[in-house]
């Protein structure tokens, strides 16, 4: 009996490769975006790469750019419109956002200081990681209940996204689309992606207020809030042209590998803005690069000062591993971390707000560095490494 | 069939059925009964709502009996074809070869490759572990129609999977923190990703592969007496073997690209089938591992829903967690006899 059905099998197996073959074929590609004229005037962006925003008599198209891609696609774009009656008249594809936005669920903590900044922090009702946050009114927010906490930021709660119906959601955008952003997308919600990240420059992340801004209405707001900014930043940065420049080491060891910004990142580009020297300032990349100790004690080992370090004590630092002892900003004791402002659960304003304070953020390295040159100001984000910690110190 | 083995399969059937209404009622939205009753049953009023219980939970529902069905068939299949209690969907390497596929998409796409992965928008992920898993179950397809001992394939199945595993933390330790995240998230397993439109794909090769599975029954009782008595009965082993490794790979395969990895399910559920049911037969067995593959991956559904300091337990963990003691209790068993 079992012999003739083992003839029928292999014809099924084939039946059963073709169903899956054709299966995988069967989707289809998604159309591309049109172009549409008349425009009456684009914001002028001055160091952010990707985004524009072009201003049309009724309505705001914001254009977020696809970083992984070589021709400036567009990763999405969105039609902010004011007036119900304009939306027949929107083209049929990107986004449509009645503005100003007036929920908001928030997945990623830079975010914050621009809508701090905009004034539109009430408009939060979700964030991610909730016991990793710094800010103080976002957390008194969670424990009222007034804003929900949605969980881990990769993959966050769907259902409970969905139950707070907010007008659309911040979420970091990846070369691939994740879960999370097409659930929402297929629900109806529309996904701000949030791409500030790959952003190499202090003052072209911080340029995104502008961005925010508009999905606010507050177009001249974000432009001041943002010339504010710029201003002060490049005011240090003139401070600094003249020192005799200091060499710098970044980062830390993360099992066995110790990763330091590449030239092209927005660390390399703030240590050139401080005045200071870094050995890879002439690399291409604009992630990090991983070496081993024994090139990070041979390149980096008479470094006048190292930012980045995970530890809090030179105890600790050593307590770790003794070979940091043979660099030479540990023996000078010119080791800073970024720790000056965190809540034991984990949060940290550095995360948050130095996106929106690029000028604080530089003004930390000056002061650690040449700190003649800032003689009043005290470090907002990082901290001087502690001989010992509260423990040993007893 | 025993007359207590039918009470056993109602009972296990109504059981199924009980688990899945329960899976569409449980959730984090706050959404009450009564409410998601309306919305299974016509509208609740409340579009968001309707949303979350007919277009999430049910498909979420569904996937988990698909994919608890398909699992543990498949552990079935590996546990008589090579005749190793500890064998489940796994031992081929198919699963680690659709982490390979979602690995090397997830870490690379952020390169050259972007445009095409961009082209394949939300099913990027899918293809790729479907690649990875079939690039796998080609390879073991090719040893297994070759060679006559079926250990021989098992190890050589384990070590393709111990090195797509190593290929794997390669490609890690080159990625930067962010990518990394996302793999780690793909390997947690997810049973909501499976939306109405991708639910004929992930149906299209696991029906007609269980369907098949049922053509099997008396092969693989023979198969349990060993290779030789099977062979003295008339049954071409080589060409079985390989129907049973098609059909494990490809439904494990394509299960693991839309879910993410399973764990403990496959490896676990024909046991608790075989001794509840106290035969080894497969007539009884399978279809009593299909209701128990289900009935597992509801249970691991909801309980996945209780939140734990704001987090949904990762579906992969939930089953290990489940399982793992059972399969403590199988060694244990087993030392005893």
């Amino acid at each position: 009996m079992y012999r003739k059905a083992n003839r029928q099998i292999p014809a099924l197996l084939l039946l059963l490769l073709v169903f899956v073959s054709t299966a995988c074929n069967s989707r289809q590609r998604e159309g591309g975006t049109s172009m549409l004229g008349d425009f009456i005037s684009s914001e002028p962006i001055r160091y952010a790469e990707g985004f524009t925003i072009d201003h049309a008599e009724d309505y705001t198209r914001v254009t977020i750019l696809n970083p992984w891609s070589n021709a400036s696609d567009p990763y999405e774009t969105y039609f902010l419109y004011r007036n119900d009656s304009i939306l027949p008249l929107l083209p049929s594809e990107g986004v449509k956002l009645k503005t100003p936005l007036t929920s908001l669920a928030v997945n990623t903590f830079s975010y914050f200081s621009f809508l701090e900044l905009l004034g539109e922090m009430d408009v939060i009702s979700g964030v991610t990681d909730g016991f990793r946050i710094y800010h103080p009114g976002i957390l008194e927010k969670i424990e009222r209940g007034d804003i929900v906490d949605l969980g881990d930021p990769f993959q966050p709660d769907i259902e409970r996204t969905m139950a707070l119906k907010p007008q659309a959601v911040i979420n970091s955008a990846y070369a691939q689309l994740d879960r999370y952003s097409e659930r929402l997308l297929q629900a109806g919600f529309p996904v701000i992606y949030s791409l500030e990240w790959m952003e190499t420059s202090p003052l072209a992340r911080a340029e995104w207020i502008k961005l925010m801004a508009a999905f606010f209405d507050k177009r001249e707001a974000g432009d001041s809030l943002f010339n504010a900014i710029e201003q002060e930043y490049l005011q240090l940065r003139d401070k600094v042209e003249a020192v005799d420049k200091k060499s710098v080491l970044a980062g830390d060891i993360f099992q066995d590998t110790w990763y330091v910004p590449g030239g092209n990142s927005f660390n390399a580009t703030l240590f050139r803005d401080a005045g200071l020297d870094y050995r890879y300032q002439d690399n291409n990349e604009s992630g990090s690069i991983g070496l081993d100790i024994e090139s990070v004690l041979t390149q980096f080992g008479k470094s006048d000062i190292w930012f980045g370090c995970e530890a809090g004590t030179y105890a600790e630092l050593v307590n770790k591993d003794a070979k940091y002892l043979l660099l030479q900003p540990v023996k000078n004791r010119k080791v800073y971390n970024n720790h000056n402002r965190t809540t034991p659960s984990g949060g940290n304003d550095y995360f948050e707000s130095a996106i929106a304070n690029p000028h604080f953020v530089l003004a930390d390295l000056v002061k650690a560095a040449y700190p003649h040159l800032l003689p009043d100001y005290s470090f907002t984000y990082i901290k001087p490494l502690e001989e010992l910690g509260a423990r040993e110190k007893k | 069939m025993r007359k207590n083995s039918s009470l056993l399969f109602i009972l296990l059937i109504g059981l199924v059925i009980a688990a899945f209404i329960a899976d569409l009622f449980t959730g984090n939205a706050p959404i009450s009964l009564q409410e998601a009753w309306a919305a299974l049953v016509g509208s609740s009023g409340d579009a968001i709502v309707d949303e979350i219980i007919r277009n999430y939970r049910f498909p979420k529902a569904v996937t988990a009996v698909v994919a608890g069905i398909s699992l543990s068939a498949s552990g079935l299949l590996m546990q008589t074809l090579f005749r190793n209690p500890l064998a489940g969907p796994d031992v081929l390497g198919v699963s680690a070869g659709a982490g390979l596929g979602v690995a090397l998409l997830t870490l690379l796409s952020g390169t050259v490759v972007y445009p095409f992965v961009s082209s394949l928008g939300g099913m990027a992920q899918v293809i790729a572990a479907i690649a990875g898993a079939g690039l796998v179950l080609f390879l073991i397809l090719g040893v297994s129609a070759r060679i006559k001992d079926s250990v021989t394939i098992l190890v050589l199945g384990m070590i393709f999977g111990y090195v797509a595993s190593a290929v794997v933390t390669v490609l890690q330790s080159f990625a930067d923190p962010d990518s990394l995240k996302v793999f780690v998230t793909w390997t947690f397993g997810s049973l909501g990703s499976v939306t109405w439109n991708k639910m004929p794909l992930l149906l299209a090769p696991v029906i007609p592969g269980i369907a098949m599975v049922f053509f099997l029954i008396k092969p693989l009782n023979s198969l349990l007496l060993g290779e030789h008595y099977a062979a003295s009965t008339g049954l071409n082993i080589k060409r079985t073997r390989f129907i049973i490794i098609a059909i494990a790979a490809i439904v494990t395969g394509t299960v693991t690209a839309f879910t993410g990895p399973i764990a403990f399910v496959g490896v676990v559920i024909p046991h608790f089938a075989r001794s509840l049911f106290g035969t080894v037969n497969h007539r009884t067995v399978l279809p009593a591992t299909l209701l128990l593959g289900s009935l597992l991956m509801l249970v691991c559904d909801i309980l996945s829903q209780v939140p734990i300091a704001n987090r949904t337990l990762p579906i992969n963990a939930v089953t290990a967690l489940f399982g793992a003691p059972m399969i403590v209790w199988i060694v244990l068993k087993r030392k005893r006899l």
